[in-house]
């Protein structure tokens, strides 16, 4: 796949180890996907799209980093339609205008503090999909982190994970991590099931 | 709401649905009455807040609302004020016959038609005509032990100023004695953002759960999870000053 | 509002320049009649015989589907009696606006009564879930009488017996606006409009308000003389007409209805 970035061509490459991994995964685990802050996209498209593609699931994704336009057109411009993926676009509202966007598949909510809603709303979304196995993907725990105290941010995270784990929605945990706090980190690590590194970036 | 109510609201229970403007109360009481009416239940929803043009107007956005029920007799949406028209009792004020007419009138509707499941939107409009408290006291007691005895189970909705843990559910001093169950509805206040929160503090009969949920209001209905212990720091429920 | 009416030549040759009384007498003391265009008021005292002469200054009627009369006192019936009585043309139009209210207000009241006493049966409660408005009865009847003397055409008579049911609901100034409203549509349309009210349901200001707007002001009083009553009316004002300005007697024969008295009393 090919895309123009700042006006210089670059190969976009996925990572195919990503896919393999998540082959051994089951619906109800809960992975937690370390990235850096160069190749945060690279790995988030590398999870989402074999998990589209191969595994034909549909899910939702919660945007606490940026907001959900931008990634749907960054997906659109490597070429991948993800009009059957819900979004849960917690940056925009506070961005004036930002809302006002022609997408049908964007739900707002006011504040990523208002964290009770990102999981209601999520449970509605997953509950009016069409699709029969969903994803739930959180990007990222660092945005998360801004805006919520650590302790709640934990407590947040248990819940969540242990919610969808329940249900058998697969839950994808996206963090930075030499930039979340200990305590969350630590609390993922003991949470999740699976763990997808790629949080360092091997330079040739 | 089943999961808190460890299966439900008991048959012929009077709940009170006490709660701030804007937190779900008439979306609540609706939901309870199209689950009811999905099971074949008679229902009834008599609205002194909202005309029921409005109300059905608003409603409509539910996915889980089906006009048919209206259509059909399953939900009878009776208007307040035309009921009152009727009765002759479009006034300022009731006395204690007008009391008495009233409360036959609504039981007279549940026995006819058979209704198990009753909403009355809301308890504090009606009750703003009846001047003395003694009277309303009066007036809720009575209804409460009548509509029981019919097997109805009721779910009266009063509007209050604050849902802060200091604060009465009861608009008229009695309304939490009489009633066998309490659901209070409002709104903490989190970083100036307001999040909608639902907790049952009484309800008869039942091993309920006595912690506070945050509740949406989705086109299929009210949803709700526990809300975060640790959000409790920084929530206040004291909007309104109370 | 500069409407104009454009009148037939014919009907101008037909209706001329004044109408009856219904009396020939007072049209000969009015020096032919009431001219077009005016409005008569009547301030009333009760036993002055004013109903009556409501009755009786509708009978002309030129054009009898142009002529109404609108009662607030009385029933159809009661009134289709003196009509025949006195052999005047029953094939006017008739609006009792005050059985209309009794009927819908007292209807409505033993309606309610029986629901309080009886309960709602099943037909009943379906009527109710249904019915999504109050069903107001409180329906303004002084729109509605106002309407009636603005749909009447050129050369139209009107009387209205008597503005006590409005002045007794209304706010007063309201009913004024209303009588201003009729009066212009009067004197636009030729047409002749009669307006009885009772001199103790209105304020003097009130009164002087409606004697200003009245092209013609009657007073109808009451008096005993001995054993006997003596009725009178005082014509107190006749716009452009001072000479029409007079006080006459009258009593009540069954041939004629109201007739002014020739001979003269001393008291």
């Amino acid at each position: 796949m090919i895309t123009q970035t700042g006006g210089v061509l670059d190969l976009f490459e996925l990572d195919q180890r990503i896919a393999e991994q998540l082959s051994e995964v089951s619906l109800s685990s809960s992975i937690q996907v370390r990235c850096g802050n160069s190749n945060a996209f690279m790995v988030t498209a590398s999870t989402m799209i074999p998990l589209m593609q191969m595994f034909e699931m549909g899910g939702v994704y919660i945007c606490a980093t940026r907001g959900a336009v931008e990634i749907i057109e960054a997906f659109e411009t490597i070429g991948i339609d993800v009009s059957n993926i819900q979004f849960i676009d917690l940056v925009s509202s506070g961005i004036l205008g930002g809302t006002d966007v022609q997408y049908s598949n964007i739900t707002f909510i006011d504040s990523p503090i208002m964290l009770e809603s990102v999981l209601l709303r999520t449970l509605y979304r997953l509950r009016i999909a069409n699709t029969e196995r969903n994803f739930v993907l959180i990007d990222s725990v660092n945005s998360l982190a801004i805006y919520n105290e650590e302790k709640m941010l934990a407590e947040y995270l248990h819940t969540f994970i242990n919610t969808f784990r329940q249900r058998e929605v697969l839950t994808v945990i996206l963090n930075v991590p030499d930039q979340v706090p200990p305590s969350v980190l630590s609390n993922l690590d003991l949470y999740c099931t699976d763990l997808i590194d790629r949080g360092q970036v091997v330079i040739h | 709401m089943d999961e808190i109510l460890r299966g439900g609201i008991p048959y012929g229970s009077t709940v009170l649905a006490a709660g701030t403007c804007g937190s779900g109360k008439t979306t609540l009481g609706m939901e309870f009455l199209v689950r009811g009416a999905l099971a074949g239940e008679a229902c009834a929803h008599f609205t002194a807040t909202e005309p029921s043009v409005k109300l059905l107007e608003n409603i409509r956005q539910y996915a889980f609302f089906d006009m048919n029920m209206i259509d059909s007799g399953l939900i009878n949406v009776f208007d307040m004020d035309v009921l009152y028209s009727w009765l002759g009792l479009d006034k300022a004020s009731f006395d204690l016959e007008d009391v008495h007419a009233l409360i036959k009138a609504i039981v007279d509707i549940v026995n006819t038609i058979g209704v198990t499941r009753l909403v009355i939107d809301s308890v504090t409009t009606l009750c703003y005509k009846i001047k003395s408290e003694q009277l309303i006291r009066d007036f809720l007691f009575t209804l409460g032990k009548k509509l029981a005895t019919l097997g109805c189970t009721t779910i009266l909705i009063s509007e209050i100023t604050s849902a802060s843990e200091n604060a009465h559910w009861s608009s008229f001093g009695v309304e939490e004695a009489i009633a066998d169950g309490i659901i209070v509805m409002g709104d903490v206040e989190r970083m100036g953002h307001l999040l909608r929160f639902l907790q049952v503090v009484k309800m008869r009969g039942t091993s309920h759960s006595r912690a506070k949920h945050s509740i949406e209001l989705t086109p299929l209905g009210v949803m709700l999870t526990p809300m975060l212990k640790w959000g409790a720091v920084n929530d206040n429920t004291n909007r309104w000053g109370a | 509002m500069n409407k104009q009416i454009k009148f037939d030549s014919e009907d101008e040759d037909f209706f001329g320049s004044v109408g009856s009384f219904g009396v020939p007498k007072f049209d000969n003391a009015m020096h032919g009649g009431v001219p077009r265009g005016f409005l008569v008021v009547g301030f009333t005292e009760v036993g002055s015989g004013s109903e009556l002469f409501a009755k009786q200054f509708t009978s002309p009627a030129e054009e009898p589907d142009n002529t109404i009369l609108i009662s607030t006192d009385e029933s159809q019936l009661e009134i289709a009696r003196v009509f025949k009585k006195y052999n005047w043309p029953t094939d006017i139009a008739v609006r009792t606006l005050g059985e209309e209210y009794n009927a819908r207000v007292l209807e409505k009241e033993l309606l309610a009564s029986r629901y309080r006493l009886e309960g709602f049966k099943l037909p009943d409660i379906q009527r109710l879930a249904q019915t999504r408005f109050v069903d107001d009865d409180t329906q303004d009847f002084l729109t509605e009488m106002t309407n009636e003397v603005m749909a009447m055409g050129p050369y139209f008579r009107a009387v209205i017996d008597s503005l006590d049911f409005f002045m007794q609901r209304e706010d007063p100034g309201r009913v004024v606006a209303m009588l201003r409203m009729m009066q212009a549509h009067t004197q636009l349309n030729r047409g002749i409009l009669f307006i009885t009210v009772s001199n103790d349901t209105i304020t003097p200001a009130v009164k002087q308000e409606m004697a200003a707007i009245a092209d013609m002001v009657c007073d109808f009083k009451v008096r005993t003389i001995g054993s006997d009553f003596e009725t009178s009316m005082i014509v107190s004002k006749f716009r452009n007409a001072p000479e029409n300005l007079s006080i006459m007697v009258y009593r009540v024969t069954p041939e004629e209805g109201i007739t002014p008295e020739t001979v003269e009393r001393i008291a």
